[in-house]
């Protein structure tokens, strides 16, 4: 069984067959930068891109994803070793305090952008409400999706 | 400890040879403010500040990094001193075989405790290799200039900190008997480069990447998965044990039991839930789980009527039988810390029975000695290495996932990895108990306060349960709980007053949980007060500065700053809108002022924060982002806690599981912020970790009272409860 993830092919070994996205990427694949946290899809802390949407990967059976396009935090940073915007953007205003959400966040902040270039506030509430931050970093959070939005317009 | 020997602990750990090294203790400090759990021990925050051979500067961090970020603030407080950049110290989270006992890291003390003595192993440091420069040079001391990463002769040449090293070592120490180094952190006249920058936290780039820095991302090869059953209740027995089908779930490796600790090991995480399922677990229970029996516990009415409290904090003319112009009872429920991370541990034993450990743990060294009680190993056999918690609160302090870890690696002689499951950091994270307060307080004919009678029950916090060894409980609580206590002394002062409290066991884990007690006895306090200048009919803000009779200056300068930024935006007119403030003082050291905007939707029924100020007063601003996002982290779970977090427990289990039946806030709960840090640069920092999070619910409170009407006496409050309390 195959999958691609972060445009690269991998083979899932028979053990690992029964298990969840989520499982497959943190102990089979050595993609440890997305994080489980309520298993449940409530908390948007392990949220993925398949076939680009943002999806939490721990309610995804490895088995319902073979031969999709997989993207994970980890796929963000370029080649040469240079940020994606966002990830940029969350540096630049500092966002992380404990950090363990924020690889979803950023998946789920790529979502968004991805559909609306220029999201308003109300338009952050509605895609970023199912990723919760126990340390409380949504306003960082906010102006760091403001911020990528402007550079990656320019970009464009 | 003489430097001897000193020199001598330093080769049996993980100090490199050569250079200049500086050796820094907290000694009775640490001891006082914040041993590592139940084993205080003089060595306890001893480490070291190295020049090391090729001239760059190490130093290992003495906190543990939970999303706080202080040691970016106690790194900047080195290149201050050293005249370097922070970005170019190669620090280091230490092993706990790389350095003596440290605390544990809590009470919002890091900078408090640390940021003076590190100064000083820093500038004895720079003061040493000053004078390595000036003999180098032939010149003497007052010539040799600071330079960046070195010195410089006032006429000549510049001199890095590598050459003036080698690899022969050399160790300093600051001993109190020559005066100290002048420390350019504290200088009010020096214009800093280093200390008073909003430095990034370091290591921010792997927060960013999906880089490997929490437990469970650490590779380990051969590892296997487990998972041990919470009990609803540490002091719960095992009634029955079923195991079901499970030695046929594919993927088991094997059941462990131990009295009753019952875990599973498989081969993968998938495997260790299905081997769960077919567990089942009854339990032998020596108080009901049920909201009525909290509630009975706490019955702070009951106990009063009875007579004194166990514990009288404060009693000056106190006066019983007057007429109270406040007399009201405010209960706080239970709240979990429900970090981002449910705690993981690893652990693996070697071929000679040595036993490593990889945990987030606030308390490294307490993790160490009881993994070494737990399996009868030599404590030198035992390696904790601490990683990065995603979250901690108070959380994570008692070894317990480690020891699920440890039990099962010994059991199969194969590494294991465990995780907690959402549902268990629920049940078994040793939750902030409920309480219950009453206030009762009178004005004198012209308005001042004259009696304040303070009335509380609280579930034990430091002294719980489960938390302390059975035999050290009883006298332990003989004494006042330093969790219990916090907040309940208030900044206001009358001539005739009685503090009085117990403290309880209840039904469930208790712990502690950000702020302690603080946050509850502020929310109490703050409410009363707000009320009382309601019924009064004049300014609450006024009321407040007035009644703490100059006696708590930075206080007062926090609620008048408060007050003029939340001038800055006014309030929405009409029906349903409201602005509350509220104040307080965290472990007597911390004061911040808060304002709340709220909008009481009665169409949607619904409570909306719109807008929140926050001054709070810092001491020495050493990192004003990291403080400013310490700020914004409390502001939240001030939300949290007055408007969302509702713990339920019901038929002799805890109800709450995830996070879709226990509700913490989400992006679309968050109002604007403006906030103020206010920077004291002659006064030492304060901390600030759980510091807003006293005034924060309050001010939603009083705030709902002024858009409503309603007066909140339980949290958290709900649109029902205002509309139940309007049709009264």
């Amino acid at each position: 069984m195959k999958l691609k993830v972060n445009g690269v092919e991998r083979e899932v070994e028979a053990d690992w067959r029964d298990e969840s996205l989520l499982t497959v990427l943190r102990e089979h694949l050595d993609l440890p930068g997305t994080r489980f946290s309520c298993g449940i899809g409530q908390c948007g802390t392990c949220v993925v891109h398949i076939n680009g949407a943002p999806i939490s990967s721990c309610l995804v059976p490895i088995k319902d994803v073979a031969g999709k396009d997989i993207l994970t935090i980890e796929g963000l940073v370029a080649q040469d070793g240079s940020l994606h915007p966002l990830q940029q953007a969350w540096i630049d205003e500092s966002v992380p305090q404990c950090g363990y959400c924020q690889s979803g966040q950023i998946m789920q902040a790529l979502a968004l952008l991805k559909e609306n270039t220029n999201p308003n506030d109300a338009d952050i509430d509605n895609a970023m409400k199912g990723n919760l931050c126990r340390c409380g970093t949504y306003d960082r959070i906010r102006k760091s999706i403001k911020r990528a939005a402007i550079v990656m317009g320019q970009v464009r | 400890m003489p430097q001897f020997s000193r020199r001598k602990f330093l080769l049996s750990t993980g100090w490199v040879a050569g250079g200049v090294t500086a050796l820094y203790a907290l000694r009775n400090k640490a001891v006082a403010v914040a041993p590592t759990i139940i084993f205080p021990d003089a060595e306890s925050g001893a480490a070291w500040i190295q020049i090391k051979a090729n001239g760059t500067c190490h130093m290992f961090f003495p906190r543990v990094d939970m999303g706080q970020n202080a040691n970016t603030g106690l790194a900047q407080i080195v290149a201050e001193e050293l005249n370097v950049e922070v970005e170019d110290i190669d620090a280091a989270r230490p092993s706990t075989s790389d350095v003596p006992p440290l605390a544990v890291t809590a009470g919002s003390m890091s900078l408090t405790a640390y940021s003076r003595p590190i100064a000083i192993a820093a500038a004895t440091l720079r003061e040493t290799m000053r004078e390595r420069a000036a003999s180098k040079l032939g010149l003497p001391l007052a010539d040799i200039l600071d330079d960046i990463g070195g010195f410089r002769a006032a006429e000549g040449p510049r001199l890095s900190y590598a050459e003036l090293v080698d690899n022969t070592s050399s160790m300093v120490e600051f001993d109190g008997n020559r005066p100290a180094p002048l420390l350019y952190t504290f200088d009010a006249q020096r214009d800093k480069r280093q200390v008073g920058r909003a430095v990034k936290p370091l290591g921010i780039r792997d927060l960013v990447t999906g880089a490997p820095v929490y437990t469970a991302d650490i590779p380990v090869a051969g590892i296997l998965y487990g998972r041990a059953i919470q009990p609803p209740v540490r002091n719960a027995r095992i009634s029955s044990l079923e195991t079901g089908d499970v030695a046929n779930v594919a993927g088991f490796i094997q059941l462990v039991r131990e009295d009753e600790f019952v875990g599973v090991v498989c081969k993968t995480p998938g495997a260790v839930d299905a081997a769960m399922t077919q567990i089942k677990v009854t339990w032998d229970l020596q108080q009901p789980i049920a909201q009525e029996e909290i509630d009975r516990l706490v019955d702070v009415d009951a106990a009063m009527a009875k007579g004194d409290l166990e514990h009288i904090l404060q009693d000056e003319a106190h006066r019983k039988d007057i007429d109270w112009d406040i007399d009201l009872r405010f209960d706080v429920q239970v709240q979990s810390h429900a970090a981002q991370e449910p705690r993981a541990a690893i652990a693996r034993f070697d071929q000679f029975s040595r036993l490593e450990i990889w945990t987030g743990t606030q308390d490294p060294f307490g993790m160490k000695r009881f993994a070494a009680m737990d399996t009868g190993l030599s404590e030198d056999a035992v390696v904790v290495y601490p990683q990065r918690l995603g979250g901690g609160f108070g959380g994570r302090e008692h070894y317990e996932v480690e020891r699920d870890a440890v039990r099962l690696a010994r059991a199969v002689k194969q590494p294991v990895k465990v995780q907690w499951t959402r549902k268990d950091e629920f049940t078994a994270s040793r939750s902030r108990p409920a309480s219950a307060h009453r206030l009762r307080i009178a004005v004198d004919e012209v308005g001042n306060l004259s009696d304040w009678w303070y009335g509380y029950i609280s579930g034990h916090v430091v002294f719980a349960r489960e938390r302390l060894p059975g035999w050290l409980l009883p006298v332990a609580r003989l004494a006042d709980d330093m969790g219990v206590v916090k907040g309940a002394i208030s900044p206001y002062g009358a001539p005739h007053q009685r503090v009085e409290y117990n403290d309880v066991d209840l039904p469930i884990d208790l712990g502690v949980w950000r702020s302690l007690n603080g946050a509850p006895a502020i929310f109490a306090i703050e409410s009363a007060m707000d009320e009382l200048a309601v019924r009064q009919g004049i300014d609450a803000v006024d009321f407040k500065i007035a009644q703490m009779h100059s006696a708590h200056p930075r206080l007062q300068n926090c609620l008048e700053r408060v007050r003029a930024l939340s001038a800055l935006k006014a309030l929405p007119e009409g029906a349903g809108y409201g602005r509350g403030f509220a104040s307080g003082i965290y472990d007597g050291r911390c004061y911040v002022a808060i304002s709340a905007d709220v909008y009481v939707d009665a169409q949607a029924k619904q409570i909306k924060i719109l807008h929140m100020c926050c001054a709070q007063d810092v001491g020495m601003a050493v990192n004003p982002g990291q403080l400013r996002a310490q700020v914004e982290s409390n502001l939240v779970w001030s939300i949290g806690m007055a408007l969302l977090e509702r713990f339920e427990v019901a038929d002799n289990a805890i109800r709450s599981s995830n996070f879709d039946n226990y509700k913490i806030p989400r992006m679309d709960d968050m109002p604007s912020l403006d906030i103020e840090i206010i920077d004291q640069p002659t006064m030492p920092p304060t901390g600030a970790g759980e510091v807003a999070l006293v005034a924060g619910p309050a001010a939603i409170a009083n705030a709902i009272r002024r858009a409503s009407g309603f007066r909140a006496l339980r949290l958290p409050i709900s649109f029902a409860d205002i509309t139940a309390n309007s049709a009264e």
